[in-house]
This record gives structure tokens, C-alpha cells and sequence, in this order.
């Protein structure tokens, strides 16, 4: 079975950790729990003919005090941009971290989802900033981890990206 | 040849000229340009024809799968339902020739995990042996029963010395894993999580350390667990260790992860998620699977044959020591039943002692002499017992004899319910026993018929007219002589008894004396000497407690002839009187 490395990048309690869960287990918990460090989970995927091993990165979240190592992003076929559509401010940390990222690992497929559909009234992104980004070429998901609405899109159209992505050779 | 319709002839008209030119361009075309045609013919068929032939796709499909192979996996992914549905189907057409076909590659692989489990069992089995009965063994049973752990595994735990438990191989760069192998006993966690935690640990600690990329995490430790990472350019080596290994098993992994990186450089260099090259790796990680157990002392083994020596001595000891007690228990109970004038009605063997109770006739034998013959401590045997009057013949006669008094010559036996009085008795106890008899326990009705009574006057009066006749100068009492005396002791002795019974005494005084031949100081010696010869017959002093014997000799001048014959005078004569109270009473 082909594996791939996927890291979770996004600002300080944007729902990373909550996706993966979501993702992996199906369960959700309103409590909240800081990542420290690095939290590896795995689930296999079908993509077409091909089953995937996604090997989930679930990176701290970055703020104004710490910043995503590289060392982390390195390996990654594939990583996902979280988004906390209640905050302004994590689409700015989003933006940062995706060209972190390509610096880093170069041109590997990436998707991006606005998490906390759950509470829309709420949200500081608007349709129009959702259409800068789309704008910029990143994919666009708006989801929640909560209700579990877009999440199983989120990873299948990162494997299809990275099974369909040409193999890159390592640096 | 008129006949020949191509040919032209001389009176046909110009149409007929011309068809004839025709025909003739149409015959050299087929001469010079027949290969061709057949060719163009085949090519318009095959236009006309869509259709793919079999035998077309033949000859490009090997080539065709090599070349769409080599660009991606696309045809594997297509080709694999086809391949598994077939295989299904062959297996259930014919599951022999399967069997056939995979056997030589199956069997040897069953065979070697056959071997390797019982392996594995025959090495618990034998630690668990060596252990089970040593002082250690024991401790560590305790452990296992505390920890619910089977024996064997706490045991392996203890004797270990480090057990290479499992062995990751993981891309460097992206934390995947390429192969994993694990011992059979070890619980495998979700290995592709946690390679890619280790991975994530060894940057998250060289970049909390600001260490460079070469400056790597290497061990660390985790309860009984020690994990050992060895780097190489594009994989790592991580294996999880129990107890401590030595540092020569790192030389063992450097050895591996450089064969690996040989013989899988393309693999490692182009990987890009798909671990299955990597299954080939499976010998390399499997020999870094290595255990070492402490080798037992052979002393302990020693010591463990004489401590168990020691245990079975003592307990042999012990069981013979049990089984003698019992046994000697046994036969004093069987005894003490036995025993007439004792009845056994409770008898109980506790871990402090022994106790007993039970019924005992006054006149029966005393247990305690019983339970000290059958060597039992008397402390340690608890005994009471009630008094009662036992019915045994045997205790009625003695019951009857002490009640009774009986002289020695009577024989007192009972029949029945019937007491007997046999032999000889004087007239006044005869009298008394005929009145007292029946009111002895045990004893309804008494018989004397057989009973010879005598009276006290004729005891008297028999031993009075005794007398020992000796020979000139002799002091030997004759042959003849002894007889009579024997009658004559068994009278005093029935006198003795008599005289006991109504609380007399018995004098009895033999008189020695000699003829009057020779000189009167020898005949008194000789009077003094035939008096003690006389008495020695009779018993001495054992006639009887109520009888005093006394020797005495009649002087010369009271000498006088019995019968006028000097023979008369060598003699020796009994004189026996009843004394009571310092009252003489005079023979009759």
C-alpha cells in the first residue's frame, strides 16, 4: 500500500487536531486540547484503483510565540492549510504557512479548509477573502470537524492530488 | 487460336481494338505489379476491417505492458481484480494444483515459524524448569501470582539479559515505515504511528537542542525498555530492546542498515510512499532480533539438587515420623480396647496432643502405663476416665479375691455370673466368704462344694505332731523327710492366712536336739544345725506375714527318749501356738 505524509498546518486552534480526529476516529470533543510538539495518526484512503496510507502530521498550531519547524514539513507529499473562519487572523497564518511550506518541501499538492462551519454567523472571512484565496490557486474547502462536513472531501482530494502529482525527486 | 477472345482480329471493328489494348495493359499490370496489389488488397481489408485481430494484439501486448509498466501502476491497479477473481477460480477448480504449485514456497515458511514457536516454547519451558524450584523460583512465583502473569514469562522477564524485541526500518526524510519485524511473544502497537512518532521526536529534540543535522537522537529509555536508533543516509534503524543489551548488538545494526542501503540504494533514493520493495529487507532485520539469557550458574544448580535433596529427605522424615505416630496411636487404642476394665469412648489425634476419654474399672490396668509403653509423652496425651465396675470374668475374680480376702489356698473362679471357691479354707472365712460373695459386683451366685475347710485347732494340731527324723551325727534333711515337710508348709501357710484373717500371729519354734552320743557341745550344734536345716526347708521367712519362725534346741538334760530309742532323739519337732495381742493362746 503506498503511504504518504501529510501535515496539518494551520494557526493556534483552528481544528486541526479536531479534523484529524474526525477523520481518523469519527468522534469529536468539544474540549479543547493544545498539541505539544507532533501527534501522528494514519488512515488509509481509496483513491481510484490505488488504497493510500495518509500518515497525518498534527503540527502544533502556530501563533506569535512559536513557528512550524521545517524540519517537521519535511518528507510531506501532500499538506493542509486549517483555516478558523471565526478568526481574520488565521487566514493571514495560513498564507504564511503555505509559503513556508512550498519554500520548504517545494510545489506538493496542498488543500485548505475554513473550519467552524458549525457557527457561520460568526465567521471574519468572507466570500469575498475566500475568493482571493481561490484566486491564488488554493483550493477551498468550508467545513466543519464539529458536524463532520467536508472533512472526508478535505483528505480525499489531497490523496487525489498526491496520487495524481508527479513524483518528485528528494532534494 | 481464333478461339482466343484477348487476341485481336483483322476484321473486328475499332471497339473491339480498343478492349483489346485493355485487356493487354491489364495483363502487364498483373505481371509487373501482382506483389503490390496483394499488399494494397491486405491493407484495404484490414481499414475496411476495424476490427483488432487476436494475433495482432499477440504480438505488441508483452511490450505494451513493459512500456505502460514502466511509466506508472496503472496497469497493476487495473489488472489486479482480473488476477484475484482467477486465482479465486482456480483455487475452487482445481485447489490441488494450487497446492502444488505454492508448496515449495509454503512449506519451508511453515516449517521455519513451526520451528521458531516451538523453539520459543522449549526455551520458556526450560527457564521455567530450571527456576521452578529454586528459592528465586519461589519469589518469582509469588510475583506472578500478585501480577497474574503466567510463571514462564515472569521468569523469561527476570532471567533476561536484553531481548531485541522489534526492529523499524523508517525513511529518514518522511518518517514512513519501509519494514518492521517484531518477535512473536511482542504486542506490535500501531507501527506506522509510531514511526512516524519517532520520527518526530529525534527533529523535535535536535531542534529543541539547536543540534545539527549529524548530531541525532540515538537511545532512550522507557521503563524496561531501551530503544536504539541507528541512522544511515536514507533509513534508520530503530529497535525497541528490553533489558540491557551489549554495546556490540549497535555494531550488528550498522552491519544491517549498511546491507540494506546496498542492496536497496535505487529503492531508498526514488521512494515515494510504496514500502513494497522493502519486504526483501525482512532477513536483514530479523537477525537484529537477537535475545540473550543469563546462563545459570552451575552451582546453583548444585545447590538446587541438594536443597531439593534436603526438602525430600525432610519430608520422607516427616511422613515416616506421621506414619509411625499413627501407627503407634493405632495399636494403643487397639490395646486400651483390649485392655479388660476399659472402655475407649472418645480418642482424638489433634495438632497439640492426643485425647482420650473414656470408662475404667478400678481394678483394670492403669492406662497411663499403657500410653507410656506405647511411647507416647504423657503431657501430650489428654486422658479422662470415669470409674465403673466392669463385668470381665477375669476383673470379677480379682474383684472377688480382694473383696474377699482369699487365702492362697483357695482358688477363686468365676462361671458366668457364679463365683467358684476351690482348694482349702479355713472353716471361719469359708463361713464369712458364703455370706459376702453375692454382694460383690458382677458375682449373683456362689459355690463351694469343691472347698476342703480346716479349722484353726487342726492346722495347729497337724503341725504339732511333726517331727524330722535325721541320721547319726547329719543335720541333712533325708529325701524322704522333704515330702512330708512340703505338706507340713502349706499347712502353716493356710494356719498363716487363718491366723491373719481373725488378726493373730503364729508362732512357730523348731526344736533340734541329738542323741546322747558324744559330747554334749557337739550334739548342741548339731541340735542347733538340724533345727535351721528344717527351717530352710520349709521357706524360711517366706511362710507367711503373720507367722514368726524362731530355731531353738532341746538341752541333755531334758532329752528323753520318744519311744526309748536314741533314734528317737535325732530329730527336729514343730511347735506352733497363736499369739494376739502379747496373749498366748495354747495349742490344743
Amino acid at each position: 500500500m503506498m503511504q504518504k505524509k501529510v501535515c496539518m498546518l494551520g494557526g493556534f486552534a483552528v481544528g486541526k487536531t479536531s479534523l484529524v480526529r474526525r477523520f481518523v476516529t469519527n468522534v469529536f470533543s468539544d474540549h479543547y486540547h493544545t498539541t505539544i510538539g507532533v501527534t501522528v495518526e494514519k488512515k488509509s484512503v481509496t483513491v481510484g484503483a490505488h488504497d493510500v496510507m495518509l500518515v497525518l502530521w498534527d503540527l502544533y498550531g502556530e501563533d506569535e510565540f512559536q513557528r512550524v519547524r521545517d524540519s517537521y514539513l519535511r518528507g510531506s507529499s501532500g499538506y493542509i492549510l486549517v483555516m478558523d473562519g471565526t478568526r481574520r487572523a488565521t487566514l493571514d497564518t495560513a498564507i504564511s504557512l503555505q509559503e513556508t511550506a512550498a519554500r520548504t518541501i517545494g510545489a506538493v499538492p496542498f488543500v485548505s479548509i475554513i473550519n467552524k462551519a458549525d457557527v457561520r454567523p460568526e465567521w471574519e472571512i468572507d466570500e469575498p477573502a475566500v475568493e482571493q484565496l481561490r484566486e491564488r490557486g488554493w483550493p477551498v474547502l468550508l467545513g466543519s470537524a464539529k458536524l463532520g462536513q467536508g472533512v472526508e472531501e478535505l483528505f480525499a482530494l489531497l490523496a487525489t492530488q498526491m496520487i495524481s502529482a508527479p513524483v518528485l525527486p528528494g532534494d | 487460336m481464333s478461339s482466343d477472345p484477348r487476341r485481336p482480329r483483322s476484321d473486328s471493328s475499332s471497339s473491339e481494338g480498343r478492349a483489346s489494348v485493355e485487356e493487354d495493359w491489364t495483363q502487364l499490370r498483373t505481371l509487373l505489379l501482382a506483389p503490390e496489389q496483394t499488399q494494397l488488397d491486405e491493407l484495404r481489408d484490414r481499414l475496411d476491417n476495424r476490427e483488432i485481430q487476436p494475433r495482432d494484439v499477440s504480438r505488441v501486448l508483452p511490450e505494451a505492458f513493459a512500456i505502460r509498466g514502466e511509466r506508472d501502476q496503472e496497469m497493476s491497479s487495473v489488472l489486479a481484480p482480473y488476477v484475484e477473481n482467477g486465482f479465486v477460480a482456480a483455487v475452487r477448480k482445481s485447489p490441488r494444483a494450487i497446492v502444488d504449485a505454492i508448496a515449495p514456497i509454503m512449506g519451508p515458511a511453515i516449517r521455519q515459524a513451526i520451528a521458531r514457536a516451538l523453539q520459543s516454547m522449549m526455551q520458556s519451558f526450560n527457564q521455567s524448569l530450571d527456576e521452578s524450584l529454586s528459592l528465586r523460583g519461589l519469589r518469582w512465583r509469588v510475583e506472578a501470582w500478585r501480577t497474574g502473569r503466567p510463571f514462564a514469562e515472569v521468569v523469561l522477564l527476570h532471567t533476561l539479559r536484553y531481548r531485541v524485541e522489534q526492529v523499524f526500518l523508517i525513511h529518514r526524510e518522511t518518517g514512513l515505515l519501509l519494514h518492521h519485524v517484531a518477535t512473536d511473544a511482542t504486542v506490535v502497537q500501531d507501527q506506522h504511528v509510531l514511526s512516524g512518532m519517532l520520527t518526530a521526536i529525534q527533529q523535535y529534540v535536535r531542534d529543541s537542542f539547536g543540534a545539527s543535522q549529524d548530531q541525532t537522537l540515538d537511545q532512550f529509555h522507557v521503563g524496561d525498555w531501551t530503544v536504539w536508533i541507528e541512522q544511515g543516509s536514507h533509513a534508520y534503524v530503530a529497535a525497541v530492546i528490553r533489558g540491557t543489551p551489549p554495546a556490540s548488538l549497535r555494531e550488528d545494526f550498522r552491519a544491517a542498515l549498511d546491507d540494506i542501503h546496498a542492496q536497496q540504494a535505487d529503492a531508498l533514493t526514488t521512494f515515494a510512499g510504496d514500502a513494497a520493495p522493502f519486504k526483501t529487507t525482512q532477513i536483514h532485520l530479523e537477525s537484529c532480533l537477537q535475545v540473550h539469557y543469563e546462563a545459570p550458574p552451575r552451582s546453583s544448580a548444585l545447590k538446587l539438587w541438594i536443597l531439593g535433596g534436603a526438602v525430600l529427605l525432610a519430608l520422607s522424615w516427616w511422613l515416616l515420623t506421621v506414619y509411625q505416630t499413627h501407627a503407634r496411636w493405632s495399636n494403643l487404642l487397639d490395646e486400651l480396647r483390649a485392655e479388660p476394665g476399659i472402655i475407649v469412648t472418645v480418642a482424638e489425634s489433634t495438632w497439640g496432643g492426643y485425647h482420650l476419654e473414656g470408662l475404667r474399672d478400678p481394678l483394670a490396668k492403669d492406662p497411663s502405663v499403657l500410653v507410656s509403653e506405647a511411647g507416647f509423652d504423657s503431657s501430650t496425651v489428654k486422658a479422662t476416665w470415669s470409674s465403673y465396675y466392669a463385668l470381665d470374668s477375669l476383673l470379677v475374680a480379682t474383684r472377688a479375691r480382694s473383696i474377699l480376702q482369699s487365702p492362697s489356698t483357695v482358688k477363686l473362679t468365676v462361671e458366668g455370673d457364679t463365683l467358684v471357691a476351690t482348694g482349702s479354707a479355713p472353716t471361719e472365712w469359708a463361713r464369712e466368704t458364703k455370706r459376702l460373695a453375692t454382694f460383690v459386683p458382677g458375682i449373683s451366685h456362689y459355690r463351694d462344694e469343691s472347698l476342703v475347710t480346716t479349722s484353726i485347732p487342726d492346722l495347729l494340731t497337724q503341725i504339732n505332731q511333726t517331727v524330722v527324723h535325721f541320721s547319726p551325727g547329719s543335720s541333712t534333711v533325708e529325701q524322704g523327710e522333704l515330702t512330708a515337710l512340703s505338706s507340713v508348709a502349706a499347712v502353716v501357710r493356710q494356719l498363716d492366712q487363718a491366723a491373719f484373717q481373725s488378726g493373730q500371729r503364729v508362732a512357730l519354734e523348731i526344736r533340734g536336739s541329738a542323741d546322747e552320743t558324744g559330747p554334749e557341745s557337739i550334739n548342741m550344734q548339731l541340735s542347733k544345725a538340724r533345727a535351721d536345716a528344717v527351717r530352710t526347708v520349709l521357706g524360711g521367712e517366706r511362710l507367711g506375714e503373720a507367722t514368726t519362725i524362731t530355731t531353738d534346741i532341746v538341752p541333755g538334760a531334758k532329752r528323753r527318749p520318744l519311744n526309748g530309742n536314741s533314734a528317737d532323739r535325732r530329730v527336729a519337732s514343730l511347735h506352733a501356738r497363736l499369739v494376739q495381742e502379747g496373749k498366748e493362746i495354747s495349742p490344743p
